[in-house]
């Protein structure tokens, strides 16, 4: 780590401070204070209103300050480097650090003064304070911001000093004072909103007179008076550094001589990327400087300046540079890279503290994870812990022991797998063994990691013939895709597969491979199930593939007439489980009414509007019959996994159905009033995902973690077999798990903390597998530190499902309440850390980390499975909503709910015939009803449906070419096709491509006209999560009601 | 001497009643530690809810039969949380959760546990008073 700290150290000053783009443009600090003071003289700005309270409260801060203040004078000399922060704690080291943040950090260690120590206490270890700065990357924003930003800012901004000594305080923090509060300065990002600049000129001013500063806001508005223009601007623009510059230089200049304390919260703002540590957005109600501020935007709020995702889900990579051994965030991603030390910090972080772990995401080309056979050695593993050999444990005694990296066990190394250490302590052969260098492997198990041979690749087909299957057509696409399946079903020539179906009674079918045609029995009798024949109801694809496919191609023919349309729902599955209870398998349901006969019948709660909003709400969305529970527990038990297709168009209670799939580890794909002409290429392609990707069978999945911390629940489609193994039938890539981890009474004293997955599975081609993915996190004594190596993106999946899993046990109402305090609890938090220094006065302020939180927890609360009342969604989308939810991995999850907005008219009709220029249409638009433009045409793409929306005032020519000569009629009725000429094909391509992105599902395509009520408000309008809905509130509305909760005491 | 039978019949049934409880508290804890497998462990667990219920339920018509009302009213909120779990379909233990349910399942078990105690502590005073009585 030592070294990897170091490295980062240089790339702070390398840091492009490309004050230009808002995100790279972390300022760097070696940037001349021109380009970036400006800047920073306008975040100065806002951020001087808490300079002036922080250094009230705060000594840090006190430039002006008695104690301070001697510091502060020493930083300034530094300052030039924008560290000043940093050095108030470390005053010595600051000014050689004064390169950077990270540097002060560095210095820190060395010989922390006692003030400065304790800031550094937090880094204790030296090395993770420079890691975590360093962090390079995306996070550079927020690194930066937090270290070396403040540094560079500062100089720009010296008005801040008071407040530069503020954020240095963060990271010093620890040492000062007000340790906790001190450390937030650095974290803020101050919103960059207009109000913060407001603010902020006020401030510059104020300095000059240190002391009178902090009073000196009244001096502010008048100041605020003449600079809060371009400030407003500033921030609203935020890159724009350049322009509020100017107006500031003044002040700049001024704060040079201070620390940039406010130059950086202000600047950040603006800039937030590079500041990121200080990214706070402020929401301004009542306060003056609002006032003043948005003079010319009314409301005080320009909701364009809110945070949107608009780059789609971005890694948390700063831990991938630092630890390079880590797994890929792609299998797992923690919900905070910073894992507290103790149990009171960890309550105080009030976001879930936990993982999402998604053990076979698909690789890209390259990148496989390397397959390892240890043979004769045996699998080396810890003998205390069972954790599996990885990079991060230490050999010693020559190479004669190895130490466990997560229960210090020290355990022998195998002759075998023995090999001399360098002078450095590394093995020798360390670049022949990828268990030692890779964060993710895959190791071949011997038998004793079987408890019976390998099961081969099983699918089982369970049926519905029943009158709405033929008519709708559903039967025929499904013996289409599984005739055309079948080659490329995985595990050849093992494969084995069988059919049953039901409608009334049971059908089964003799496949042997002797026949040459299928021979088809009837069992009538429902309640006692028995099987007709004891084998060659599931046979070997191989060997009885002409049967099998001469089944396929009878099958939608002889129930052409079935008219029958009860459904024995319930014994079906029974008989398909005793047909496969012998070996499991996957087992795929195909459901178009609600079951009716037999064991399992489910009654027509329907969706009774009356019951929403009484206590017994919740009960619509669980099982009705305990039958479902006890036969999916009985799946999982035997190794069947259960996927769920339903097709009805009326209530087939998705609640009970689903459980089969949840607790199985699969699947519900449902297709409300499927249309073989409008939903067949969905179905086809799903289901031939379905059956073809890489599946891992009988599989069991353990999180194991260092001492002092344990997981405690699990969320996602899965059985608990013990307290902490997760039985997952059959387990593919589309599969993610989330957890949450707790601590332990005992301080946790280690410095890092390790987490380990591990999947057992049987590969398809019938070897028993384990792959591990190992990861590492620091421990921290800091909450500031926590919120700024979040990640929102494993944060908003665990909401999603722990939300989703309240819906179960409570109303919708209590459910999107919950999430909603949630995080008002967490920015209350974060506020409070920060509040002693800064005067926040109405902004609302979050870490850059977490600056997407409230959209996407609007986002949550308005998905399918929690939107609304009765009339928003029926219950059958929401639940099966639900069951998808649960199981996305984090990137899909973002995207369903913060869904793609793209125009794409004007791309059409650009000559460049180029089609792949797809670049040009990938600009993200906000989802609110104001981005669209009649004259537009726009694609909205959530990963499930693609929709095109065609505006009012659209040229005739566009509609003309990608419609033909429908285009004008009603959009509903229009099928969605080539027209053979390029607009229309270049289009074409561009579906294919977004369709490309994501093969889990296959979107369908709707098309919409402006105005086309109700379907636009259907299709699209009640996605745009930005906009106002029936009840639930705009984005706007929804910051301001957090911000109002969060100032609530 | 009818008394004392009355007591020492009741005495019976909640020492029953003791032992399929705590029964499946141990169940319970097996199952946190890891000890047993949730299939097991339920299908063990659900095999005696409705012996206990019933049992309960017995206890009380028993109580009254005899005349013993206060044992009768202090015997009713136990059988009144066992109808309205019985009612609600949540009397059963749930396979599926078991292990998000099992703390709760745990504690439900410990109060009933600390209920039938007091009964027994109360109907063995009674007992000795009643035999003592008789001489």
């Amino acid at each position: 780590m030592g070294t990897e700290n170091n490295k980062g150290y240089p790339k702070f000053p390398a840091r492009p401070a490309p004050s230009s783009s808002p995100y790279a443009s972390a300022p760097p600090p070696g940037i001349p204070p021109p380009s970036g003071g400006p800047p920073t003289g306008s975040d100065a700005v806002g951020f001087r209103p808490f300079p002036p309270s922080a250094s009230q409260p705060i000594r840090p801060f006190t430039p002006s300050g008695p104690p301070p203040a001697p510091q502060v004078g020493a930083m300034r000399p530094a300052q030039p480097s924008p560290f000043v922060s940093q050095i108030p704690g470390s005053r010595p080291p600051p000014p050689s650090s004064n390169s950077f943040p990270s540097t002060a950090y560095g210095p820190p260690p060395p010989p922390p003064p006692p003030p400065g120590a304790a800031p550094f206490q937090r880094f204790p270890s030296p090395p993770f304070p420079t890691t975590q700065n360093p962090p390079p990357q995306g996070p550079p924003q927020t690194l930066a911001g937090h270290f070396s930003p403040p540094m560079s800012l500062r100089p720009q901004q010296q008005p801040m000093a008071p407040v530069t000594m503020g954020p240095p305080p963060q990271s010093t923090t620890s040492g000062l004072p007000g340790a906790n509060a001190s450390p937030s300065p650095a974290d803020f990002n101050m919103a960059a909103r207009p109000g913060f600049q407001q603010s902020m000129p006020p401030v510059t001013p104020s300095y000059p007179g240190v002391g009178g500063s902090q009073p000196s806001f009244p001096g502010y508005p008048s100041k605020q008076v003449s600079q809060p223009p371009p400030m407003p601007f500033q921030s609203s623009q935020g890159p724009p550094g350049p322009p509020p510059v100017s107006s500031y230089p003044p002040h700049t200049g001024g704060f040079a001589q201070r620390p940039n304390i406010v130059a950086q919260q202000n600047l950040h703002p603006s800039y937030a990327p590079p500041t990121s540590n200080v990214q706070g957005l402020v929401e301004d109600f009542n306060s003056l400087s609002l006032a003043s501020i948005p003079g010319s935007m009314e409301p005080g709020l320009d909701h364009r300046s809110f945070p949107r995702p608009l780059d789609g889900d971005v890694e948390p990579n700063s831990f991938a540079e630092m630890y390079p051994m880590n797994c890929h965030s792609r299998y797992l991603r923690l919900t905070t890279s910073a894992i507290p030390n103790s149990q009171s910090l960890a309550s105080r972080w009030h976001l879930p503290l936990g993982a999402v772990v998604c053990p076979l995401a698909e690789t890209p080309e390259g990148e496989e994870v390397p397959l390892i056979d240890f043979g004769s050695t045996g699998i080396i593993r810890c003998r205390r812990c069972r954790t599996y050999v990885n990079p991060y444990v230490t050999f010693t005694d020559s190479g004669r022991k190895w130490r466990c990296n997560i229960c210090s066990m020290l355990n022998d190394v195998p002759g075998e797998y023995f090999s001399h250490l360098d002078a450095n302590g590394r093995r020798m052969d360390m670049d022949q063994r990828p268990e030692l260098t890779k964060g993710s492997v895959e190791i071949i198990a011997p038998t004793e990691y079987m408890v019976r041979p390998p099961m081969p690749p099983i699918y089982f087909f369970l049926i519905d013939v029943s009158i709405s299957a033929t008519k709708s057509g559903m039967l025929e696409v499904v013996a289409q895709t599984i005739k055309s399946c079948l080659d490329n079903l995985p595990g050849y020539p093992r494969t084995q597969i069988g059919f049953i179906t039901y409608d009334s009674t049971l059908h089964f079918y003799n496949m042997k491979s002797s026949l040459s045609q299928p021979q088809m029995m009837v069992v009538t009798d429902l309640d006692d199930i028995f099987l007709p024949l004891p084998d060659d109801l599931l046979v070997n694809l191989s060997e009885s593939r002409t049967v099998v496919e001469a089944f396929l191609d009878s099958l939608p023919m002889m129930f052409q007439d079935n008219v029958n349309v009860e459904s024995a729902f319930g014994p079906a599955l029974r008989a398909a489980f005793m047909v496969m209870n012998q070996l499991g398998g996957k087992l795929l349901i195909f459901q178009n009414s609600l079951p009716s006969l037999g064991a399992g019948r489910l009654k027509l709660r329907g969706d009774d509007p009356r019951v929403y909003g009484t206590d017994k709400e919740y009960a619509l969305r669980v099982a009705e019959d305990p039958f479902y529970k006890q036969m999916a527990a009985d799946c999982t038990k035997f190794q069947i996994g259960i996927n769920v297709y339903a097709f009805s168009d009326k209530y087939t209670d998705i609640a009970s159905l689903g459980t089969l799939a949840k607790y199985t580890g699969g699947q519900v794909y449902y297709y409300p009033g499927f249309q073989s002409s409008v939903h067949g290429d969905k179905l086809r392609h799903e289901l031939a995902r379905d059956l073809t990707r890489e599946t891992a069978w009988e599989a069991v999945m353990r999180i194991r973690c260092g001492k002092g911390i344990r997981f405690t629940s699990y969320h996602g489609n899965f059985m608990l077999r013990s307290t902490d193994l997760l039985a997952l039938p059959a387990v593919d890539c589309d599969k993610a798990y989330a957890m949450q981890l707790s601590l332990e009474e005992t301080l946790l004293t280690t410095q890092t903390v390790y987490f380990q997955v591990a999947l057992l599975y049987t590969a398809s081609c019938g070897e028993r597998r384990i792959r591990v993915h190992t990861s590492v996190a620091p421990v921290v004594a800091d909450l500031g530190e926590m919120y700024r190596q979040a990640d929102t993106g494993s944060i908003v999946s665990l909401y999603a499902r722990l939300a989703i899993e309240k819906s179960m046990s409570a109303k919708l109402d209590d459910a999107r309440n919950a999430i909603q305090q949630k995080i008002v609890k967490a920015l209350k938090e974060y506020r409070n850390l920060h509040a002693v220094q800064h005067r926040l006065g109405s902004r609302l302020i979050y870490p850059e980390t977490l600056k997407f939180l409230p959209l996407y927890g609007l986002a949550i609360i308005k998905s399918t499975p929690l939107q609304g009342g009765p009339a928003d969604a029926s219950l059958d989308e929401r639940c099966a909503a639900g069951f998808t939810m649960m199981a996305l991995p984090v990137k899909k999850l973002l995207k369903l709910l913060y869904p793609n907005l793209i125009r794409v008219d004007e791309w059409l009709l650009k000559p460049s015939a180029d089609h792949d220029d797809l670049r040009d249409v990938s600009n993200r638009l906000p989802l609110a009803a104001e981005s669209l433009d009649s004259r537009g045409l726009y694609i909205y793409d959530d990963g499930f449906r693609l929709v095109l929306w065609f505006g009012r005032m659209l040229s005739p020519d566009i509609a003309k070419n990608l419609l033909g000569n429908d285009f004008a009629a009603e959009l509903s009725r229009v099928t969605f096709q080539e027209q053979g000429n390029g607009m229309s094909k270049k289009l074409m391509s561009l579906v294919k491509k977004l369709r490309e992105n994501d093969p889990s599902y296959h979107p369908m395509c709707f098309l919409v006209r402006q105005g086309e009520q109700p379907r636009e408000g259907f299709l699209l309008l009640r996605h745009l999560i930005e906009d106002q809905m029936g009840g639930s509130s705009g984005y706007v509305d929804w910051i301001l009601q957090l911000q109002r909760q969060i100032q609530q005491n | 001497m009818g008394d004392l039978l009355d007591w020492i019949i009741s005495f019976l049934f909640l020492v029953t009643l003791l032992i399929i409880v705590i029964y499946q508290l141990t169940c319970l804890a097996d199952l946190e530690f890891d000890r047993k497998n949730p299939f097991d462990s339920s299908a063990r667990i659900n095999r005696l809810i409705l012996p206990e219920f019933g049992l309960q339920g017995l206890l009380c018509l028993y109580y009254v039969l005899t005349g013993h009302w206060f044992m009768a009213v202090f015997s009713l909120p136990h059988l009144f949380y066992n109808i309205r779990l019985y009612v609600k379909r949540e009397h059963l233990a749930d396979v599926t959760e078991i292990y998000n349910t099992n703390k709760w399942e745990q504690k439900k078990r410990v109060y009933k546990i600390a209920h039938i105690a007091l009964s027994i502590f109360i109907t063995s005073f009674w007992l000795i008073h009643s035999a003592l009585g008789d001489i």
